[in-house]
């Protein structure tokens, strides 16, 4: 079935796909949020959870309230939305930025599911509403981080909540002429195994969103520019197999290939062969292919039901970001872990690299100095350093070889510490499988 | 049913395909046994063959403490990581100098089987590191990097 496209439609698809980006739009601003506030690790890694949680927790909350004064619920959720975005912009320490992306999140749910019952009047039905919904926030979680990623570059890591603020005050304009009905019937119950099998993907896709990013941009030194060209493969193949993948039936076959795929493409990350930007390409279109068909067949059949439009979009979207807190809460503690362990085989890997090497004997612990200096100074830094930097007597044919062996050992030791979290995130796609082919005969509509 | 056969088949080929490539190995390079016999390479010139013998005596007190010569050379970068060092490996004063002792004879007689010291010489070497006093082995080792490479 086509769907017009109004501006109304459009205007609503915005926000929702803006509100959706927000969860993983800060991912590549993580290095510079990190260098201006001097924190731990830790407590940046709050900057994405704290949304996420925000938005988990009050979806379906919003949703409920939504299903009767849609209105009223997407104008207020979209002035606070963009208060807490110019208060993110301006945070004067890490704690209120925190704060207000916690606002964010839970304006940002009010936003998403008004948006719902919004979009089902719009566009004159709850099916085409769904799908829309479903593509626009598939867009918006996809292109989050590289829209993040290319803004921080251009102007700035404040510059992505700037940008909201007056992008979501434009949506107002959605509310002109909208003839939402209040929805009377009663809320029913969620579809417990799609929204399973969404909070399992969406685990599943916290690696590829965010881990892959700080791999590029930490690990490999791209820049933040560089890092969201990239990472744009992945939304590109999601969106053509989310347009493209409507014919592949029954709906759990659909998603059940999603889930396979993103396994498949993380556990290619996992067991990356080298270090480089190009290995990623075939994982990411897998992990996209698989986002795209996964993500639009678990929301179709999550919403799909008697109970209020909003409040089955509620479930979905608690779903979801309850997924990527605990993607987050599972991925991190174990990348860091990892992260720090190889630092450790890094070290004596190059040392041995620099006691082994054709250079002069007398230079060789000036050298192993100088380098373990460039790497305390790059830690300060949450990078990978450029050993080449750290070497004199690039002329000579030893000492570049040298630095070519030990950035060698750097990027096999950072892209060894991102595996296991790859591999965990290829295990709860596959984990996703299980709710799918359990709650495929249990569609009501 | 044909979508997730084509989906499982493409996941499956492309793992593979990372893993034939050597996926499952790419981390950094395991450092060599220090306990192992390394081969002597031929020398050219006094500063290497000071450099073999410096190696050889830290595979020797690698080997005993139980770690890699590589973490040893790491040690030595200030006094801090010395000391952690120490109280990580258990390793007194007492026991540097029985290494460092330990270390140097193996690393003399390495030299020696390997033609890069004439018997002489390395009987020489010998009796000299079994009559320095115990303080100023410790120094030895602990400035063994400044002794030999001191331009560093």
């Amino acid at each position: 079935m086509e769907i017009t496209v109004r501006p109304h439609v459009l205007l609503l698809g915005l926000t929702v796909g803006v509100a959706l980006a927000d969860s993983s739009v800060v991912t590549l601003a993580l290095p510079r949020i990190l260098a201006d506030y001097d924190v731990a690790i830790g407590t940046l890694a709050w900057v994405l959870t704290s949304y996420n949680l925000g938005l988990a927790l009050t979806a379906v909350p919003a949703a409920f309230v939504a299903r009767r004064r849609p209105s009223m619920v997407f104008g207020v959720s979209i002035v606070v939305f963009s208060a807490a975005s110019l208060a993110c912009a301006f945070a004067p320490s890490i704690w209120v930025l925190i704060g207000a992306r916690a606002v964010q999140g839970m304006a940002g749910a009010g936003v998403v599911c008004a948006a719902l019952d919004l979009l089902s009047q719009a566009t004159g039905g709850d099916a085409p509403a769904a799908r829309v919904w479903a593509l626009s926030g598939i867009i918006g979680a996809a292109f989050g981080p590289a829209a993040g990623g290319i803004l921080t570059q251009l102007l700035g890591w404040q510059s992505i909540f700037l940008v909201q603020a007056p992008v979501m005050g434009i949506a107002l304009l959605a509310l002109r002429g909208a003839t939402a009905v209040p929805v009377e019937e009663p809320a029913g119950r969620p579809h417990v195994a799609a929204n399973l099998a969404l909070l399992l993907v969406s685990g599943a896709l916290v690696a590829s969103s965010f881990l892959l990013v700080i791999l590029l941009i930490n690990g490999w030194r791209l820049q933040p520019l560089e890092a969201g060209l990239v990472v744009t493969l992945m939304p590109l193949a999601a969106i053509v197999a989310a347009r493209t993948g409507g014919r592949i039936t029954p709906l759990s076959a659909r998603a059940a290939s999603g889930a396979i795929l993103i396994a498949g493409g993380s556990a290619a990350l996992g067991w990356l062969p080298h270090a480089g930007a190009r290995w990623t390409i075939a994982p990411q279109i897998a992990i996209g292919t698989g986002l795209g068909l996964a993500l639009s067949a678990l929301t179709e059949r999550a919403l799909a039901g008697r109970s209020a439009q909003a409040v089955r979009g509620g479930w979905t979207i608690a779903a979801r970001h309850a997924g990527i807190v605990l993607g987050l809460v599972l991925l991190t503690p174990l990348f860091t872990a990892d992260l720090e362990r190889n630092e450790d085989d890094a070290l004596s890997a190059g040392a041995a690299v620099v006691l082994e090497s054709e250079i002069p004997p007398l230079q060789k612990i000036g050298v192993a100095r100088d380098i373990l200096v460039a790497v305390e100074k790059a830690q300060e830094d949450a990078m990978v350093p450029d050993v080449s930097d750290s070497i004199d007597h690039q002329d000579d044919n030893a000492y570049r070889e040298l630095a070519s062996d030990l950035q060698k050992q750097l990027n096999r030791a950072v892209t060894n510490a991102f595996s296991r979290s790859f591999l965990v995130a290829a295990a709860l796609g596959l984990l996703a499988l299980a709710p799918i082919f359990v709650g495929r005969r249990d569609v009501t509509v | 049913m044909r979508a997730l056969a084509w989906s499982a088949g493409a996941s499956a080929l492309l793992v593979a395909v990372y893993l034939a490539l050597g996926g499952a190995s790419y981390a950094p390079a395991s450092v060599a046994d220090p306990c192992a016999p390394r081969d002597w390479s031929e020398p050219r010139g006094v500063n290497e063959v000071g450099e073999q013998i410096v190696l050889s005596a830290l595979d020797g007190a690698a080997c005993r403490i139980g770690v890699s010569r590589e973490d040893i050379v790491l040690a030595f970068e200030d006094q801090d990581s010395l000391e952690a060092f120490g109280r990580e490996h258990g390793v007194t004063e007492a026991e540097l100098e029985r290494l460092a002792r330990t270390g140097l004879e193996r690393a003399v007689t390495d030299a020696k089987n390997a033609g890069a010291l004439s018997p002489r010489l390395a009987n020489l070497i010998r009796g000299v590191v079994g009559r320095i006093p115990p303080g100023l082995l410790i120094g030895l080792l602990d400035r063994v990097p400044d002794l030999v490479f001191p331009d560093s």
